[in-house]
């Protein structure tokens, strides 16, 4: 071969493009097996380099071992000869040839051409010639077998894997109880293969249409990936998932993967849940709330399909529970595949632990680093240390930082969910060699996060845990004892990858009065969305279904209570039209109220953005708080509105800075301390948002706006496309070979400069070899779901708004949040910043969340001009309070309410937005939900902001309705002014028995002449005395004269002279008849919103100064007559004949 | 774009019996579907080769030993490949009429192999 290479003297050069573009026409043409250009054809050129230089190699050992390989050959004779006697000749070729180990041939053009006898190629002499041919051939021979050998030994890797998971050997077990029973509980621990292993078997043994739900988003996908592959279909989609804003499912999925919460919206949609065959339900010892509420609705359904075959899978925890829940389905217990783990109990000495307000001590963990220096001096295996929170955390990895700064054997990296991802990220890269990982993560890493190659756990016992106190409708953050349960799984991390050792830093005492089992969530949180959801999917009274764990009945009440209040139920306990609306919405009970009130109010676009910013966590990262430099960059997106409205400012510049500078949002990111991925999550569910309201006929399609592009565009945006695609394609295929090694400084940066500078280092460090190599994929998925284009204009749209709209999408706002409403203190302008201090209805002492607005800037809410007038009252009356309408209220050490936007209450918001509102005589003390109360000194202009607020009410109310009815877009329905008043009033928080004592009581119903009269200004209302508080109550929410200090009992016989500001007249009336006058009479050129005919108050209602619908019949005792007048007309009347 | 739909319908299960390594084949032939230019040089069982991600790109799993008849994968452990498909058992019955190279493998290889053979019998 090698002489056959060094005759061919000719101009051949196998290195030369040209050379082996030749060979490329004769091997590797378009209707080849391997084509050029391909990656396959690339990978050929360099095996074709290392086999030449092999085959080189080889034959000079042959050569020089010539004499031994001939007396082989004698001997293979010999034995030849002596076998060929007992048994069969196998007609085996003489010569030995690897050649004959090749079991594929090709036929490409050389052989092509032999065969149709045409030589023409020889002729040319520059070309390849025989023996260049044949040398290519072999080569291509050779690879192709490799190929094969490749593949195959990847295929039989698999299958060992799989044959080794603790879980085969029971797989026709399972499979034969899934056959047989309809409910089936496949229990095992850690290491078993279920999750990855059950869904493939069902799948294999002719199974199809399989959901599997999973808890957690990101494990959909990693198990969609890791089952597609191992059931040799990584680039079908025989497997895919599907979870909130992306799916891989088609017409041929018989595998999906999705979360709990998507297939109760599947549920909702399709009682039946006919498209499924078998549905497993995954780590259901994980007590969420989705999963024990799918558990209760599944457990109904197979009563409707006795076809249905349900798997629930779980942890070796509370087994029992579970099957009996299942009328005692069968349970196939699996054991784990965990190395042995030794547990070492280390309580910590009385001297160190912490005291309430303390810093947690050090010590006892830096002990345990130092022991394991100690003891395993050699050898790998990282660290994993449990702590209860982040405040812990950083505590914790300050002083690690120390030690390991000391020693320069350890990394540590701190773990938790407020961190950005690229930090947490890092707890997967590979520490360089003789140094270990210590990661100090809050219980995240006992479930959510899997990190391999842990050997050593530390485990603090603690857990800080969401409760949900339904009297204050506050949730909790408190730090609790864990359960054995989750202590055992804390320790199981350290067995993952060999034999461990965890540390417990409590006595095996206070493990043993553990609580068994961690308190389940449903009996943790608020359950306004699983009490509407469960209402829309028609499950009944939902104090009466059959959880597997039923939740205190005080949660449901108060969620009853509350979704009664939010007009989502009637009094009957039924859905409402708006009420069904919101159930159909993935979100919670406030947002989806912001989405319809927008969507209503034509404030769509901004209100989208705000309803999305509320609903995932903020893109504000708590680490870059105190770094002055992003501070500074910060500052402009600050609104001094609030934060809802920090969020839009921030969206809507993160959206231009996209659109100007693509990939470039990054570093604009980074350099103000903003996760972009929440801002990505933002767009997601925006645009999710947006098609929700679109189905629900709450918003035109857009109309014909892609249509008008023109074919070069059109095309311009396909090929955009398929290169986006493509690098989409290009990154999934490259993921998860990309772990990088740590450098030892790699924590020193991090516990150094409060988190963000160490971030900004090490990330831009990290940036430098990703622009090498890699591609933004965030940037990549963005742009192709989304428009930019699009998003621009709307957040265009969202960032000019008149001073009219803004204060309506305030109100939008406030409506939403309402009753979380907090009024500040009255001494807080004389407070430190963060002193401030607020009361709700239920809770005094409540302080800001220190990321918020108002907790860096509360000059904002203080009443500017105190000038205390002398009205009777000592309180400072302005036109300038501020009330603060908050999302979350969440207690930890103090109560603090989190996202916050100011809300002034008596201009607009709280007379708009409040379910009661109580007055006295003359209307200048207004009590709101029996807690705050506004006292105004000017009795006209009190009348007059009471009243114009019950008549935007009424017309907001109609609107909303006729909306919801129709469920077709209205043409623009002109928005109802707030007013914008400037009334001056104070505002305090009633005591607790100024409370009680509020109402006047019930009473013999008095004579008010004029009272029938106010009825069409309250639709299906009658002005009738209120039961409870006395008074008239008037509407739905407004009670008249009931409060208890009302001067005059009579007052509302008492007349003052007023006159009309849109017509002529001048007389003297009661509170409400004015009330009623003013609700009748519009400015000229103002239409009344048009009712719906069944109000009863029909058509005419256009004239401006009155409507005949309003009239009724009146006998005049001078004129002796009857007169069709409506009570103002009557007024007028009486007046002539004075 | 999506690479769906046409995974190619399973014919039937092949299991190779040595080492009961099992999995879906979708061709038994000498000419795997669409690929023109390739020929196989014995009768084997195929399936698309799952961990590439061009269509057409086929694996071969296993085929039929000549002299036993025993269906085998093409794994070295199991079987080999020269002019004839031979499952390892009967390599080494036959050890004497294959080329020294050939014998000098399956020397090296014997521990590994036995330890195989113990598990899958």
């Amino acid at each position: 071969m090698e002489t056959d290479r060094r005759r061919d003297s000719r101009s051949w050069d196998w290195d030369s493009p040209q050379c082996r573009a030749q060979l490329d026409e004769v091997f590797f043409r378009p209707q080849d097996y391997i084509r050029a250009g391909s990656q396959e054809h690339r990978e050929f050129w360099t095996f074709f380099e290392r086999f030449q230089r092999f085959k080189g190699k080889r034959d000079m050992a042959l050569s020089k071992a010539g004499s031994d390989a001939l007396k082989d050959e004698s001997r293979e004779s010999k034995s030849r000869k002596k076998g060929a006697v007992g048994s069969v000749d196998l007609g085996l070729p003489k010569e030995y040839d690897a050649r004959y180990r090749i079991n594929v041939s090709v036929c490409t053009r050389d052989v092509e051409e032999r065969l149709g006898g045409s030589d023409r190629r020889r002729q040319t002499s520059s070309g390849p010639g025989k023996e260049e041919i044949a040398t290519c051939r072999l080569t291509l021979l050779h690879f192709l077998d490799f190929c094969q050998r490749q593949s195959f030994g990847k295929l039989a890797k698999l299958r060992r894997e799989q044959r080794s998971l603790p879980i085969f050997q029971y797989r026709d077990r399972i499979v034969e109880l899934v056959r047989t029973h309809p409910v089936v509980v496949v229990a095992g621990d850690t290491g078993c293969g279920k999750s990855t292993q059950v869904p493939q078997y069902l799948l294999a043994s002719g199974f199809s249409h399989i959901a599997c739900t999973q808890p957690r988003r990101i494990a959909c996908i990693s198990l969609a990936k890791r089952v597609s592959f191992e059931s040799l279909n990584q680039y079908g989609s025989k497997v895919g998932y599907q979870i909130r804003f992306e799916t891989t499912r088609t017409p041929v999925t018989k595998l999906l993967f999705l979360t709990e919460g998507l297939l109760l919206r599947q549920i909702q949609q399709d009682a039946e849940l006919g498209r499924y065959q078998v549905l497993i339900v995954d780590e259901v010892h994980e007590r969420h709330l989705h999963c024990d509420f799918l558990l209760g609705v599944l457990r109904s359904l197979l009563r409707q399909r006795p076809d249905l075959r349900l798997v629930l899978m779980s942890a070796t925890i509370n087994i029992k529970l579970f099957s009996s829940y299942f009328h005692s389905a069968p349970v196939l217990q699996v054991p784990g595949r965990l190395f042995p783990i030794q547990v070492i109990y280390q309580p910590i000495p009385p001297e160190e632990q912490p005291s309430r307000s303390e810093k947690l001590d050090p010590r006892p963990y830096l002990r345990v680093l130092q022991g394991i220096d100690q003891r395993y001096p050699r050898g790998r295996g990282d660290l994993l240390l449990f702590l209860s929170g982040v405040a812990e955390i950083s505590t914790i990895q300050e002083a690690c930082q120390t030690y390991a700064t000391h020693t320069r054997r350890w990394i540590v990296l701190p773990l938790h969910s407020t961190l950005s991802l690229a930090q947490q990220d890092k707890v997967f890269d590979i520490s360089p060699p003789g140094v270990r990982k210590c990661i100090i993560s809050t219980n995240i890493a006992e479930t959510s996060v899997t990190i391999d190659g842990v050997r050593f756990v530390v485990d603090s016992g603690k857990v800080k845990e969401m409760s949900f106190d339904p009297k204050a409708k506050m949730q909790r953050l408190q730090e609790f004892w864990i359960s054995r349960a989750s202590s055992e799984q804390r320790k199981g991390r350290a067995g993952r990858t060999g034999p461990g050792v965890c540390y417990r830093l409590y006595a095996e005492s206070d493990y043993e009065a553990f609580a068994p089992y961690a308190v389940p969530e449903i009996h943790r949180v608020a359950l306004d969305s699983l009490v509407l959801q469960m209402k829309s999917m028609g499950l009944g009274d939902p104090r009466s279904f059959v959880f597997i764990d039923p939740p205190p009945a005080a949660s449901i009440q108060t969620a009853l209570t509350y979704l009664k209040d939010q007009g989502a139920l009637d009094s009957h306990g039924e859905l409402t039209a708006i009420g069904k609306l919101l159930a159909q919405l993935p979100v919670d009970v406030v947002i989806g109220k912001m989405l319809v009130l927008g969507s209503v109010f034509s404030l769509v676009e901004p209100v989208l953005t705000l309803a999305a910013a509320l609903s995932v966590q903020s893109p504000y990262l708590r680490s870059a708080q105190h770094n002055p430099d992003c501070a500074t960059a910060r500052q402009p997106l600050y609104s001094n509105q609030g934060d809802p409205f920090t969020l839009l400012n921030t969206f809507n510049t993160w959206v231009q800075v996209k659109a100007e500078r693509g990939g470039g949002s990054r570093k604009w990111c980074r350099r103000r301390g903003l996760e972009e991925q929440r801002l990505y999550e933002m767009v997601n569910l925006r645009r999710q948002f947006k098609e929700l309201l679109k189905s629900h006929g709450l918003l035109e399609g857009e109309q014909g706006a892609p249509c008008r592009q023109d074919r070069r565009q059109r095309q311009q945006r396909f090929s955009e496309r398929r290169k986006l695609h493509q690098l989409k394609r290009d990154h999934d295929l490259q993921e998860g070979m990309r772990r990088k090694v740590l450098r030892l400084e790699e924590g020193e940066e991090g516990a150094a400069s409060s988190g963000s500078e160490g971030e900004e280092s090490g990330r831009g460090r990290r940036g430098k070899d990703e622009a090498g190599q890699s591609v933004d994929i965030q940037e990549v998925k963005f742009k192709l779901r989304h428009s930019v284009t699009e998003l621009q204009e709307a957040a265009g749209a969202s960032q000019d708004l008149s001073s009219r709209q803004q204060a309506l999408l305030k109100l939008v706002l406030c409506r939403g949040l309402y009753p979380q409403l907090a009024l500040p203190d009255e001494h807080n302008a004389t407070r430190k910043d963060s002193e401030q201090i607020f009361h709700t209805r239920n809770k005094q002492g409540v302080v800001i969340h220190p990321t918020s607005v108002f907790a860096s800037d509360p000059e904002v809410l203080h009443v500017p001009e105190p000038e205390p007038r002398e009205t009777g009252s000592e309180k400072p009356e302005s036109s300038k309070h501020q009330l603060l309408a908050f999302v979350t209220l969440l207690e930890t050490n103090k109560p603090t309410s989190a996202t916050a936007s100011e809300c002034p209450p008596c201009r607009s918001a709280l007379l708009l937005v409040s379910r009661s509102v109580d007055t006295n005589a003359d209307c200048t003390r207004v009590v709101v939900d029996g807690w705050l109360e506004l006292t105004l000194s000017d009795a006209d202009s009190a009348l007059r902001s009471i009243s114009s607020a019950l008549m935007l009410r009424a017309d907001w109310e109609r609107l909303l309705q006729a909306q919801l009815r129709n469920s077709a877009p209205s043409l623009d329905p002109a928005p109802p002014r707030p007013p914008c008043l400037a009334v001056s009033y104070s505002l305090r928080r009633l005591g607790g028995l100024e409370a009680q004592n509020l109402y006047v009581g019930p009473q013999p119903a008095l004579g008010l002449p004029d009272a029938p009269a106010l009825n069409p200004l309250f639709v299906g209302m009658k002005a009738e005395p209120h039961p409870m508080k006395g008074g008239l109550r008037v509407s739905s929410f407004f009670t008249y004269n009931c409060l208890s200090d009302s001067k005059d009992l009579y007052s509302e016989c008492m007349r003052t002279f007023w006159s009309c500001p849109h017509c002529d007249f001048y007389m003297p009336l009661t509170p409400l008849e004015r009330m009623h006058h003013e609700a009748t009479c519009r400015p000229a050129g103002e239409l009344q919103p048009k009712d719906e005919p069944e109000d009863g108050t029909a058509a005419s209602s256009k004239s401006s100064s009155s409507s005949s619908s309003l009239t009724r019949v009146y006998h005049c005792d001078v004129c002796d007559k009857d007169l069709t007048l409506t009570s103002t007309q009557i007024l007028k009347h009486k007046r002539q004949h004075l | 774009m999506e690479l769906g739909g046409t995974e190619g319908t399973p014919r039937g299960l092949f299991t190779c019996e040595l080492c009961e390594l099992t999995t879906p084949f979708t061709y038994y032939g000498q000419k795997p579907p669409n690929t023109r230019a390739i020929v196989l040089l014995e009768e084997c069982y195929v399936m698309r080769d799952p961990f590439c991600p061009e269509k057409e790109k086929f694996l071969v799993l296993g085929s039929t030993c000549s002299l036993c008849r025993k269906t085998v994968c093409v794994s070295a452990d199991c079987s080999l490949f020269y002019t004839k498909r031979f499952c390892l058992r009967c390599v080494r019955e036959h050890l004497d009429q294959f080329p020294p190279q050939i014998q000098a493998e399956l020397r090296k290889k014997k521990p590994t192999e036995k330890t195989s053979d113990l598990a899958s019998s």
